[in-house]
């Protein structure tokens, strides 16, 4: 029988958490944990519980174990901030993250707290990436990881540095470790390929050959040593040499500015580096070196007889010397080996491949697709040829036939005379189909240059692939991946949603797909045009007056004719022996209505009734209104199901001229699922605020409140689209709403403001409607 | 640029430009069969040096109009003025260089409205006559008369693009920036620095060329490299020279600025 405390405090947790959803067993461990704790606690860890259950119940009994302890060192304030932290772990890296999050109070908030966990990533993450994108001439993605370490396309760096107590110098760390992992790319750490790996092993003074098994090409070197581990560091100082060589002579200013943290990195190596062990003499040559910015060179003695820096831009080299120098260690059997300095970070060799088999397989993808539209044409038109009614009947088959069996080549010595083969460093510039020769765009031949590079050749398997994939697609145009209603996705990105509750984000929350409307046929646009015929001439009648006007000032000083008024004056003033004025001529000014409107039309389904007439006709009657203006205007409509598929539907884009496409387009809106508002809200805003114009209107049409299938509903949705629609108007853009729930004044101006929204209450005065209040909006 | 004679139009001095590809026997064609010009390129690039360039070695008078949105016809044709008493009419750039056989350059010439540069249309086309309305007179103009137009395709939005038939009279050329060494070599030159130095400042430009894609407008130009140079050559500290004459100019974002200065100190 639980005590009467008890059930107070169960009293006060079914309060918040509805008892449908809460078992008797998480009932008990509720009340179990909250028990023993002050009324105060209490009353602080059930406020967050009120922000935890929705987003997770397991997350939920995880926090309450671990709030006591947290709540006797954090005041309330910070308590709320640790929930906010915990959630944004919990999304971004799921419940195991969290938990350990939640466990190292210490090292993973109040160390954050008191401004100890240094410099982190996340803080400069943008900085870098531009930094980077600069300094390498292509992006890559920076992501975190305890090492700093590179697989070519992603550049891994801690998650906070904390070698400096400045944020600029753990900044300056930052970028040295990131210049460094680029530079290692650049003088080709992964040694991608050597051409001829079998001389080169022969090459080697190990006798014995590498395992055939192992995929990856520097394992199969590293593996010829007995002991692989030691090639491998003797490799990686090789490169981290030559990669801050190339710093050197590259980007002389971070080297010069980084003198004073490699002065600290040799000081804490020559403390903890075992002198005896291998390597940490040289570690300790280079980092000299470093700390006074003198021109790097190799450790004297054996390394600099044996190796040949200046060779190394022939891959091939730098392992002989590596392998000169592994044969030098073989008298020290029993010596470790050092670890190395933590910049240098790891090497990943095996993501490298990877990466470099994804990009291989990315390559191959987009050259493929890119030839296959390129030769779409030529091959259609053979087909056409081949079956023209013209060619006699005997003939047909055998030319379709021939036309099937086209035959896609590279240009080669024998049909191309004038023109030696592709040889390993040349662009492939066309390529034929049967007889007819067809050139390459920049593209195309940047893709085949990427795979000669890597291959050393272009396989005939690619031609073979794209001519299959234009043959299938030559009576089918759309191109496009289809998403997964049939309609061609343009493109997805990611919002963050707000939640009230915790007074922050979720971060990258919600999916957006923007997709393309089919077009469809039909009477509907001729029949609603045909009604709506005095409604639209009317319209466009009074839209034609808002057109930008001219004006004339008179009396300037100067302008394109002269002020006859003024002029008289002026000489009657002289006749009387005034000065006349100067000020004679009239100037002609214009008034430019300077507007981009963005139309966004709510198509869940509960609008289905009045989708399907009235909004489509009040588009129509809009559109037609609005050509006779001449304001910029997009109209896209929304809806979706769940945080990972909002979707928007382009009807019309921003220039888009107006034409049967796009009517058809208004043709084809019909009722699809929910209407979550915040993502396409930021997503329009996100491309208003892109759009140059002096006026810019974001006009909502929807039938209700915001709600999707999840628990995106009640107040939480209402905030979050408030949310959005406070950070639209920050970017200077004007939202305005058009409802037609006859409730709507409730929320609604909650929502938009004041004087920003307009109930209506007959779907049939919508196509009359819409246009008197844009009319209004912008006059 | 009215009441100015047309003599004081005439570049004496040879400007310095260095010539990239085909670009001057292009433009000496154009002028040799009296087809206007058009000068598409990124700002900073050298279109208006070329033209001054293009009239010196032709002899020509250079007169240049930096179009604006106010730009009327009258503007470029000419206008009534009253002086003492009398009506004065007074000759528009554009009229200046007809009667004179010079070259008429319009700078940014989308800024203009459509309006204004539909007056050009008789004058780019084998007619080569310029309509004045307002005196009812019809100027042709002589075999060393010259249009030229430049724009920047690239901060252009769709409001100011060029109609297709005013674009459809021109011998478009393209001046992008130049190839690392020629851009460096121009440095030098126009700066005064060292080769050395020019090299770098061309590295840091196509540092920042590349964060076209990552939000910002422009890279920097040739321009801006001249400018930092000069500041070097006088002595100014390069991190600074480098920061008030191409991170800052070149955006008011705050994190590609902090970017564009961590290139620089990278550099120097």
């Amino acid at each position: 029988m639980p005590s009467s405390a008890e059930q107070t405090i169960l009293a006060r947790v079914t309060a918040i958490i509805p008892e449908s959803e809460l078992n008797s067993w998480e009932q008990e461990e509720l009340v179990e944990c909250l028990a023993p704790l002050s009324g105060h606690q209490q009353e602080l860890i059930l406020h967050q519980i009120a922000v935890i259950w929705p987003v997770s119940h397991s997350l939920c009994l995880a926090f309450l174990e671990a709030a006591e302890p947290a709540l006797a060192c954090l005041d309330p304030e910070q308590f709320a901030a640790w929930v906010r932290a915990i959630l944004h772990c919990y999304e971004a890296q799921g419940l195991q993250e969290a938990r350990r999050f939640m466990a190292d109070l210490e090292s993973h908030f109040i160390c954050t707290l008191k401004g100890q966990s240094g410099l982190l990533l996340s803080t400069i993450k943008k900085r870098l990436d531009l930094y980077l994108r600069g300094v390498a001439g292509r992006p890559f993605v920076l992501a975190e990881a305890t090492l700093p370490g590179t697989d070519t396309a992603t550049i891994f760096l801690p998650r906070n540095c904390t070698f400096f107590d400045e944020d600029d110098a753990n900044f300056l760390v930052y970028k040295l470790i990131a210049s460094l992992q680029w530079a290692f790319v650049r003088v080709n750490l992964y040694c991608q390929e050597v051409p001829n790996e079998q001389e080169l092993f022969r090459k080697m003074t190990q006798p014995g050959s590498g395992p055939k098994d192992e995929a990856v090409f520097l394992n199969r070197f590293f593996k010829l040593f007995a002991r692989p581990d030691r090639a491998m560091a003797i490799y990686h100082f090789l490169q981290t040499f030559s990669a801050l060589c190339f710093l050197q002579k590259k980007l002389p200013g971070l080297m010069a500015d980084s003198t004073v943290y490699f002065q600290s990195v040799a000081a804490e190596g020559a403390a903890t580096m075992e002198p005896q062990s291998l390597l940490a003499g040289e570690y300790g040559f280079l980092l000299e070196q470093l700390s006074h910015n003198r021109p790097l060179e190799l450790p004297p003695g054996p390394w600099r007889r044996l190796c040949h820096p200046a060779s190394w831009d022939d891959s091939g080299q730098i392992l002989l010397d590596t392998a000169r120098i592994y044969a030098l260690w073989e008298e020290k059997p029993d010596q470790e080996v050092a670890s190395p300095p933590w910049f240098q970070g790891t090497l990943q060799v095996e993501a490298a491949h990877a990466r470099r088999l994804a990009r291989r397989q990315e390559v191959e993808q987009q050259f493929i697709e890119a030839l296959a539209i390129r030769i779409l044409p030529a091959l259609a038109r053979k087909k056409e040829a081949a079956l023209a009614p013209g060619a006699t009947p005997a003939d047909t088959p055998q030319q379709a036939d021939s036309a099937a069996d086209l035959s896609l080549r590279l240009p080669t010595p024998q049909n191309e005379p004038e023109e030696t083969g592709p040889d390993h460093n040349q662009v492939v510039r066309h390529i034929r189909l049967d007889d007819e020769k067809i050139g390459l765009d920049s593209k195309l031949q940047e893709l085949g240059r990427e795979i000669m590079d890597d291959l050393g050749h272009l396989p005939q398997l690619y031609l073979d692939s794209a001519e299959k994939m234009a043959a299938g697609r030559s009576y089918a145009p759309h191109i496009q991946t289809a998403g997964p209603e049939g309609e061609p996705l343009l493109g997805t990105s990611l919002y963050d949603e707000w939640d009230f509750r915790r007074q922050g984000f979720r971060h990258n929350w919600c999916r957006l797909l923007e997709k393309e409307i089919q077009p469809c046929g039909g009477t509907f646009i001729a029949t609603a045009l045909k009604e709506q015929r005095g409604v639209i001439k009317q319209l466009k009648r009074q839209f034609e007056q808002m057109r930008s006007h001219h004006r004339f000032v008179g009396r300037q000083r100067d302008g394109d004719d002269i002020d006859l008024d003024a002029l008289t004056e002026a000489v009657a003033d002289q006749r009387a022996g005034l000065p006349p004025s100067e000020r004679l001529f009239v100037r002609q000014l214009r008034d430019q209505r300077d507007i981009a409107a963005l139309f966004l039309v709510d198509i869940s389904s509960s609008t289905e009734g009045w989708v399907g007439k009235a909004i489509k006709e009040a588009l129509l009657v809009m559109a037609e209104a609005m050509e006779s203006l001449g304001d910029r205007y997009a109209i896209y409509g929304f809806s979706g199901m769940r945080r990972t598929r909002s979707e928007v539907f382009r009807v019309k884009e921003m220039d888009e001229p107006y034409t049967e496409t796009v009517q058809g387009r208004i043709a084809a809106l019909s009722p699809k699922e929910y209407t979550r508002m915040g993502p396409p809200i930021r997503h329009f805003s996100k491309m208003l605020a892109t759009v140059e114009a002096r006026v810019r209107l974001l006009i909502i049409l929807t039938d209700g409140k915001p709600e999707d299938y999840d628990d995106y509903k009640g107040e939480y949705a209402i905030e979050d689209t408030r949310h959005a629609l406070v950070e639209t108007k920050n970017s200077g853009i004007h939202p305005f709403c058009i409802t037609l729930d006859t409730k709507a004044p409730e929320y609604i101006s909650h929502l938009f403001g004041a004087a920003n929204y307009l109930v209506i209450d007959d779907v049939k005065k919508l196509p009359r409607r819409l246009p008197d209040m844009y009319r209004l909006l912008t006059s | 640029m009215q009441g100015k004679r047309i003599e004081e139009h005439f570049i004496d001095v040879e400007p310095y430009y260095r010539v990239q590809g085909q670009e001057l026997t292009i433009a000496l064609a154009a002028h040799q069969h009296t087809i206007p010009l058009l000068l598409k390129g990124p700002t900073g690039s050298g279109k208006s040096r070329f033209m001054q360039y293009l009239a010196w070695k032709l002899r020509r008078p250079l007169i240049t109009v930096s179009c604006h949105d106010d730009l009327s016809t009258s503007d470029l044709v000419g206008r009534y003025l009253i002086r003492g008493g009398e009506t004065v009419w007074l000759d528009g750039p554009l009229t200046l260089a007809v009667r004179h056989g010079g070259i008429c350059y319009l700078d940014e010439i989308v800024e203009a409205r459509k309006d204004t540069t539909v007056v050009i249309h008789p004058l780019a086309d084998d007619r080569r006559e310029l309509p004045i309305e307002k005196k009812g007179e019809i100027l042709s103009a002589p075999p060393e008369f010259m249009l030229a137009l430049s724009y920047n395709p690239g901060y252009q939005s769709v409001v100011k693009d060029l109609k297709p038939s005013t674009r459809q009279r021109f011998i478009a050329l393209e001046l992008t920036y130049p190839s690392p060494d020629i851009e460096a070599e121009i440095v030098q030159h126009e700066a005064g620095v060292s080769r050395q130095e020019a090299d770098k400042l061309v590295r840091l430009a196509e540092m920042t060329r590349c964060l076209e894609d990552a939000g910002l407008q422009e890279g920097a130009s040739t321009r801006l490299l001249i400018h930092a140079g000069t500041l070097i050559k006088s002595g100014i500290p390069p991190r600074q020279a480098c920061k008030v004459t191409i991170s800052e100019p070149l955006s008011d974002d705050h994190e590609l600025v902090a970017a564009i200065d961590e290139m620089i100190s990278s550099l120097y």
